[in-house]
Parts: structure tokens; C-alpha cells; sequence
């Protein structure tokens, strides 16, 4: 059953890793990548390593998605204009 | 010529590099030198040496210690970067980007946040606290503690916040991860010791486990603090709009 999990989050890691480089848009590549991250502390935790899937968690869903959503808050849009 | 030197210095790095790769032992062998001395001895001696429950707490702060200095310092580096640019935010100059949205917040989101922060901020002292017996310390906690304070500040407002959490207050708070660390670290120092020896031979023998668990906490609590007030303070950097 655990296995078929791992390889499930290992499936949706890869799905997510090539979505981040293959979305055009910077929004919607941000939040793809949160997902990323998200998947990626739950299979630090299942390699039993929860030091890192709670910096992961806090760190790279958290943090660097809000700071990645300002920043692109405050940049134009080429393509609009 | 020039071009030739030039081709032909690529080349000689290019055969040094490669000839380096090609001896280096094998990745993920069991018989690589890691495997052998380093990885045995910390799981063995671990937790008597370093001083921590958590082994990966006690090779972070002490076998490795001067690492996570560095590493401390680095985000240090980072905030005083990052102000450089963009500068200090002024709660009477500045608003948050957020407030200026047209889009009305609803009162659900406002009251979640508001009723949830206490919770993550006692979550995040938790981990600070706890990092030395379970999973966790002070750059977890720090980043949890960083995105409460992003929370409150995105549903309440910059003036709400940075009113609250004066610049006074947290300009210490932000040093204070690779503070902490040179402290302590000095301690060992006045101990005739080396820099950062939790175990100091001039403190009572059966009090010693007692003094170097105490400051492998205050160490964390730095980390945590001085983390958590490095990315609130990015943060407020970045939001900042000025008012019209």
C-alpha cells in the first residue's frame, strides 16, 4: 500500500517538476511549483527524514510561493501589451 | 594566438576535471569513506556527543556547527541585501501591496487568520523549543514563525503589523541568529576551550549535560527568532507600497 503511495507522489513529483518549466504563465508556474514542494516534504517524510519535510513544508510551499507571488504582483506582464 | 591560449587552457582544465571524476569513488557505494567512518560514528556516539536527542539536531549545531553559522550568516547577508535594494517599509509611508487589491477580503478569512496565528506561533515555539528531542529547531520553527507574521500581515494589513512589531524590536531580532551563535561560542572560548564547545570543563561535572543542553536551546532560539524576523522583515521589503 506504502508503495503504491510512494510511487504515486513520485509520479505527481515528475508531473509537477516538467508542469513548472512547461507553464507559460508565471501565476499558475508558481503555484504548480508550491505543489511541488508540498509533494516533495511528503516523500522526505516517507524516506523518514521529517527534519527536512518540515523545512520543505515551511520553506518551500510557504515562504518562497508568497514571496514568488509578490514579486510577480509586482512585475508587468510582457504579453499584455 | 590569443583564441589558441585560451582553447588551449579550456582544454587542460577540461582533461584536470575530467581526470578528477573519473577517480572519485563510486556514488551511493557503501564502501565510500562516508560510509565507513563518518555515518557509524555519528549514529553511534551521536546523541552522547552531541548533546542532542535528535542526532540531527546535535551534527547541525555541533558537529557541524561552524556550517550553521555560516549558514545563519548567509541569511543574514540576504536580509542586509534585499534592504539595500529595496529599503526599510515605514508603517505611516507605506501600505501593504495587499490592501491596495480591489478585491474585498472576506470576513471567513480574516477571522481564520486572525483566530489561527496565536496556534502557529506557539506550533513554531514548539519546534524551536522541541528541536533538541524531536524533529525540528530553529530554521523550521524561524520559517513557520516567518510565514505566521506573512498570514496576519496579508489579512490585517502592514500598519496593523509593523505597529505591533516595532523596528526597534526587531532589528535586534534579526541579528539575532549569528548573534547567539558568536556568543556561545565565546563562551567556550572564555572556558578555555575551543570556539563552540557546548561541553565546557569549567562548569561542574554533573551539571555539565545540564549547562550544554541549555545553550544548544539558546543557539536554537536564536536561529528560530532571528530567522523568523529575517522573513517577516523580506517580506514587509517586498509588500510595501507607498501611500498615495
Amino acid at each position: 500500500m506504502l508503495r503504491i503511495l510512494d510511487a504515486l507522489l513520485l509520479i505527481f513529483l515528475l508531473v509537477t517538476a516538467i508542469g513548472v518549466v512547461r507553464t507559460k504563465d508565471l501565476l499558475g508556474a508558481a503555484i504548480i511549483f508550491s505543489a511541488y514542494s508540498l509533494t516533495m516534504a511528503i516523500i522526505w517524510q516517507q524516506l523518514s527524514a521529517p527534519d527536512l519535510a518540515l523545512t520543505e513544508a515551511a520553506v518551500g510551499a510557504g515562504v518562497t510561493t508568497v514571496l514568488f507571488l509578490i514579486t510577480i504582483s509586482r512585475t508587468v506582464r510582457r504579453e499584455d501589451e | 594566438m590569443k583564441k589558441g591560449l585560451a582553447i588551449f587552457a579550456l582544454l587542460l582544465l577540461w582533461v584536470l576535471l575530467i581526470s578528477t571524476v573519473v577517480v572519485l569513488p563510486p556514488m551511493g557505494s557503501p564502501e565510500n569513506p562516508t560510509y565507513t567512518h563518518i555515518v557509524p560514528r555519528y549514529l553511534e556516539k551521536g546523541v552522547e556527543e552531541g548533546g542532542a536527542h535528535n542526532i540531527i539536531t546535535g551534527i547541525i549545531l555541533n558537529y557541524r556547527g561552524y556550517d550553521t553559522m555560516g549558514e545563519v550568516t548567509v541569511i543574514f547577508t540576504a536580509l542586509m541585501a534585499v534592504l539595500a535594494v529595496l529599503g526599510r517599509e515605514n508603517f505611516l509611508l507605506h501600505t501593504s501591496k495587499a490592501e491596495m487589491s480591489t478585491v474585498e477580503k472576506s470576513i471567513i478569512v480574516k477571522s481564520v487568520a486572525r483566530f489561527l496565528t496565536p496556534f502557529i506561533v506557539l506550533f513554531a515555539l514548539y519546534i524551536i523549543f522541541h528541536g533538541a528531542e524531536s524533529p525540528g529547531g530553529g530554521f523550521q520553527g524561524g520559517a513557520i514563525l516567518g510565514a505566521s507574521i506573512i498570514i496576519i500581515t496579508l489579512t490585517l494589513g502592514l500598519a496593523f503589523v509593523t505597529k505591533k512589531l516595532s523596528l526597534k524590536y526587531r532589528v535586534l531580532f534579526e541579528s539575532a541568529g549569528p548573534l547567539g551563535f558568536f556568543i556561545i561560542g565565546m563562551v567556550g572560548i572564555l572556558c578555555g576551550q575551543n570556539f563552540l564547545t557546548y561541553l565546557l570543563p569549567c562548569v561542574a561535572l554533573a551539571y555539565q549535560d545540564l549547562v550544554r543542553h541549555l545553550l544548544l536551546i539558546i543557539v536554537e532560539i536564536g536561529i528560530g527568532v532571528g530567522g523568523g524576523a529575517i522573513i517577516a522583515s523580506i517580506f514587509f521589503a517586498m509588500e510595501k507600497v507607498e501611500k498615495e
